[in-house]
């Protein structure tokens, strides 16, 4: 019996199908972009492909991320926070604190010893502490955002940023480089600045062992090394940190189904050609 | 220059320009406004060197100078120096004697300060951290819509439906409007979204300090009519706007200088 969950991110549309025994059969990560049904049809399907599936087998389809509500095919939606805490507790039992750091958003969740969720932190609101502040910083010193990690690492020491605005830090970089700063002490500093950010929001939850990363952010080494000088010990990263969200809504399709829950909903496929 | 007649400088070195303002019996003789560049020293000597030509004085002739802003201290010349707050306040009370508080909205920060009846710095706050609160904003906008920030706030009262930002993040308004764009949202629209979120922001400043009329808009913000009705309907009240937004702290600069001497 498959299962699928799709991540629909501000950036990226994830989409992982499990087996009954919860083991990932198929796994895709895509852009978002603009047409979220279509874009959603187009990385199910190749999901579906990989594992050698059709359309039809699929037990059960949730639907997570921001763009949840834009998949005419799910049978249900859930909360990208209550997907995360499911799948980080099937891959870490002992994680106590989740990071998702997101290319718009910036979560901290909070689990008990069973997994549950306790409480959690959001920022959506200020592009600080979220990808897209790597995303502008990257493109204003011109090297690529999937760099930034290793290029941090090369840097002896930091340069410290003291503006939290993107807009403000922006400018505030381009000042650094024409003082003689390096783009690897540049780019530490920016880690610093973010990982400041984060790891602060998260504080209001009580911070606890373990700590998980998750999301784009998870993917970048420098940031997740400035996160763990702020938290004081190592942090653990799951091996794909973008498919966790969607992983957790596969996985809560088959506990859906174990529990003889029915979709909450009939999946629409008009106007839909590709299963055809 | 008549014999009696007495000269002061008020110059207003600021992030984006630096402002320079001769007065005599706290009238504003000549002024004059340069963009700041990367030389706060240089810009600052020229743009007062023109001020002083303009009017056919000396830099010795002159009775007094004050300097203010975020870089008074690289002021080329000597001069006392006293903060924009205070300098800000001299000039919108000698220009509104009724004024009970000061938004300056510069290219980098928004300052709001409550004045005492009798026009004394009662307190004062200032949004520092976040683009939203200062011109750059605008900046921003207005370089993915390709138009001049003179033309922002023309446009934007022409607004019937402004644009609802979700958030009032500079950097995801600026991914918003290319994306309303090609929903084929309105320039103008776009714009006054913009401005009602600037508004929003300088209304949790005023808001912090409670608000008492009159309240004057200077800075830069003061040029656009879109911003300062997007504030006006922000804070319930109609904003008062000095013919010369922009000068209001190197006046109020020159009108200490002059208060100073007898």
């Amino acid at each position: 019996m498959p299962f699928a969950g799709i991540d629909i991110g501000s950036t990226m549309t994830k989409v992982v199908i499990v087996d009954s025994d919860g083991i990932i059969v198929s796994s895709v990560i895509g852009p978002t972009g603009a047409e979220h049904r279509h874009l959603a049809l187009e990385v199910m399907d190749e999901a579906i492909k990989k594992a050698g599936l059709a359309f039809e087998q699929l037990d059960f389809i949730v639907s997570t991320g921001y763009g949840r509500i834009n998949v005419p095919f799910n049978d249900k939606q859930i909360t990208e926070i209550t997907c995360h805490s499911r799948s980080i507790r099937e891959l870490f039992p002992s994680a106590r604190i989740l990071i998702d750091i997101g290319g718009q958003d910036s979560k901290g969740i909070k689990l008990d010893s069973d997994g549950k969720v306790v409480n959690f932190v959001m920022n959506d609101k200020c592009a600080a502490g979220t990808g897209r502040f790597l995303e502008v910083i990257a493109e204003a010193l011109g090297i690529e955002l999937t760099q930034m990690g290793d290029l941090s690492l090369k840097a002896k020491k930091y340069v410290k940023i003291s503006n939290t605005c993107t807009v403000f830090a922006e400018h505030e970089v381009t000042t650094r480089l024409t003082e003689g700063s390096t783009i690897p002490e540049i780019v530490a500093g920016l880690h610093e600045a973010f990982a400041a950010r984060v790891v602060n929001m998260v504080r209001s939850l009580g911070i606890e062992k373990d700590v998980v990363v998750t999301g784009g952010g998870a993917k970048n080494i420098g940031l997740v090394k400035a996160i763990e000088d702020k938290v004081g010990f190592p942090v653990l990263v799951p091996p794909e940190p973008l498919l966790t969200g969607a992983l957790g809504a596969a996985l809560l399709g088959r506990d859906f189904v174990a529990r003889g829950v029915t979709p909450e909903r009939e999946r629409r496929l008009e106007g839909v050609t590709f299963f055809k | 220059m008549s014999d009696n007649q007495k000269y002061y400088a008020g110059v207003d070195i600021g992030s984006a320009f630096i402002k320079a303002v001769l007065v005599s019996h706290k009238q504003i003789m000549v002024s004059r406004i340069v963009a700041s560049g990367g030389n706060y020293k240089e810009t600052a000597r020229r743009v007062l060197d023109e001020a002083l030509s303009k009017a056919g004085v000396s830099l010795e002739e002159l009775s007094g100078i004050v300097v203010t802003g975020i870089g008074a201290e690289s002021a080329p010349f000597r001069a006392r120096q006293v903060s924009d707050v205070s300098c800000q306040a001299v000039g919108c009370r000698s220009l509104f004697p009724s004024a009970r508080m000061v938004i300056d909205i510069g290219g980098q920060f928004t300052k709001a300060a409550k004045l005492t009846p009798k026009g004394r710095i009662a307190n004062f706050l200032m949004s520092e951290k976040c683009a939203t609160g200062s011109g750059r904003f605008l900046q921003v906008i207005a370089r993915i819509l390709r138009i001049n920030i003179e033309d922002i706030g023309p446009l934007s009262v022409k607004s019937q439906m402004p644009v609802e930002f979700s958030t009032n993040c500079a950097v995801f308004a600026e991914s918003e409007t290319v994306s309303r764009i090609a929903e084929g949202a309105k320039m103008e629209d776009i714009l006054a979204g913009v401005h009602r979120a600037m508004a929003a922001k300088v209304a949790m400043l005023v808001k912090g300090l409670q608000m008492e009329p009159d309240v004057v808009l200077t800075g830069g913000g003061g040029e656009d009519a879109g911003l300062v009705l997007a504030v006006s309907e922000a804070l319930g009240v109609k904003v008062l706007v000095p013919e010369q937004p922009r000068l209001t702290a190197a006046m109020g600069a020159a009108c200490l200088a002059e208060e100073e001497k007898p």
